[in-house]
């Protein structure tokens, strides 16, 4: 039997959607295996609406939020599940023009945008329902959606938006600061860890000048938590969503 | 002698019949509806990822997809220029025995670069609705696949009404340049043309 040509055109389609599908799965495949096991036991627990949602993101990146809900109180096991109270979010914004880190603990958000040398920005806000509203100085905004372990949305820092989608995560990935008094200016510095293991991060040395400038931040020592900028050796604290700290 | 009278015949009573033809478009319609329904449902419920796979020599995944939509409309525009020479809307070209090649292996390749970067797009991103941008190349990428699939199937059946290709054609068309309004162009526009 002749098969008629466009629905050769459509299988061919179809089959190269297939195989594209099975090798971005594989990608993302080892971490999802290890998470699996967390999520399920989180799945049975929710109840409700939410267990459609969740029966179908079991396996995936989504059981990152069923960690975080698991060790934390949370107000209800279902909005838990879909709106985490304690997370942290890192990574990437869109076109790999900077990074973004948000850190949400129940009422009070922070987030930091940097790019590792001149651009950067600290926002502050209050998530509502899986919505963020923040803002920060120099007329910084970013709103944004969260859910499952994942949150998109925009940033605008100096006048110029980037767009992010990026997902929940945990130690020692996350987001750390520093405010110091170094030869009397107050220098705060902010970096960012991603999942992948990279750093970056920036810093005002001047913070109280009339118009803060912005460069590379010094190297982060993590496991000691310090940093070393101009002789002196600066502490730096984590903020992180999870547990509270630096909020 | 008077011609024999004879009496009218009778009306017809039974409806009209409409024009059976368009029957013939019913499954190929079911089709792309299961098609566009099926991207949409997918995209909303699985999580995405924000990961998939790399391509050396641009700076993101984001630049891929947007170079690669650039070019599945450039083939989309050859596809339409063929089209209206088929159909004889350009006065000044006669239609060549090539232009039917021409006009089907143009629409091959651009479906086939659109499928590339539309699993990447549902897989990393999925069905977005936080802004108007997003939930238009939403809707309008699912329902893009839907008419792709509801024209290749028509293609395969003899008799349908004259209208069914042009509409199908100019609404996939449609629909790929503002699935590409809304990503590529507006990626270059923010971002500048990188790579």
């Amino acid at each position: 039997m002749k098969i008629a040509t466009p629905v050769i055109t459509l299988i061919v389609g179809l089959a190269l959607a297939f195989s594209l599908l099975f090798d971005d799965m594989t990608a993302v495949s080892a971490k999802k295996a290890a998470l699996a096991a967390a999520a399920a036991s989180a799945a049975a627990s929710a109840s409700g609406p939410a267990s459609a949602r969740a029966s179908a993101s079991v396996s995936a990146v989504a059981s990152v939020s069923a960690g975080a809900a698991a060790h934390s109180p949370s107000p209800s096991s279902t909005l838990g599940f879909v709106i985490p109270p304690h997370a942290n979010y890192t990574g990437e914004v869109q076109g790999d023009l900077g990074d973004i880190a948000i850190a949400v603990h129940d009422t009070f958000a922070i987030a930091y945008f940097c790019n590792g040398s001149t651009q950067e920005a600290w926002l502050k806000g209050t998530p509502d329902g899986g919505k963020l509203s923040m803002t920060g100085k120099g007329n910084a905004s970013l709103t944004a959606n969260y859910a499952l372990g994942h949150i998109r949305g925009t940033v605008v820092v100096n006048g110029i938006s980037y767009l992010f989608s990026v997902v929940a995560v945990h130690k020692p990935s996350g987001l750390f600061e520093s405010i110091a008094d170094v030869r009397g200016a107050t220098i705060k510095a902010g970096w960012i860890v991603l999942s992948n293991g990279a750093v970056v991060g920036s810093m005002m040395p001047n913070v109280n000048a009339a118009h803060p400038t912005s460069q590379a931040a010094p190297k982060l020592n993590l496991s000691a938590l310090t940093a070393q900028y101009e002789g002196t050796t600066i502490k730096v604290t984590p903020v992180d969503g999870e547990t509270g700290s630096g909020f | 002698m008077a011609a024999q009278w004879e009496p009218p015949p009778a009306t017809r009573l039974d409806p009209v019949q409409p024009d059976p033809s368009a029957r013939l478009l019913v499954v190929p319609a079911l089709a792309g509806c299961l098609v566009a329904l099926t991207l949409g449902i997918y995209g909303r419920l699985h999580p995405p990822t924000g990961v998939a796979v790399d391509i050396v020599g641009f700076s993101s995944p984001a630049t891929v997809k947007a170079w690669l939509a650039s070019v599945a409309v450039v083939f989309a525009l050859v596809q339409f220029g063929s089209a209206l020479v088929m159909y004889g809307k350009v006065p000044w070209v006669a239609a060549r025995p090539w232009i039917s090649g021409l006009h089907r292996w143009s629409g091959r390749i651009a479906f086939i670069v659109t499928v590339v970067v539309a699993v990447h797009c549902l897989y990393a991103l999925g069905f977005e609705t936080f802004d108007a941008r997003v939930l238009v190349h939403s809707i309008a990428g699912c329902l893009f696949f839907g008419t792709f699939t509801i024209k290749m199937l028509a293609l395969t059946r003899r008799g349908m009404p004259g209208w069914v290709l042009p509409l199908l054609g100019g609404l996939a068309f449609a629909l790929l340049v503002l699935i590409w309004f809304t990503s590529a162009f507006w990626f270059f526009s923010i971002f500048g043309f990188r790579r």
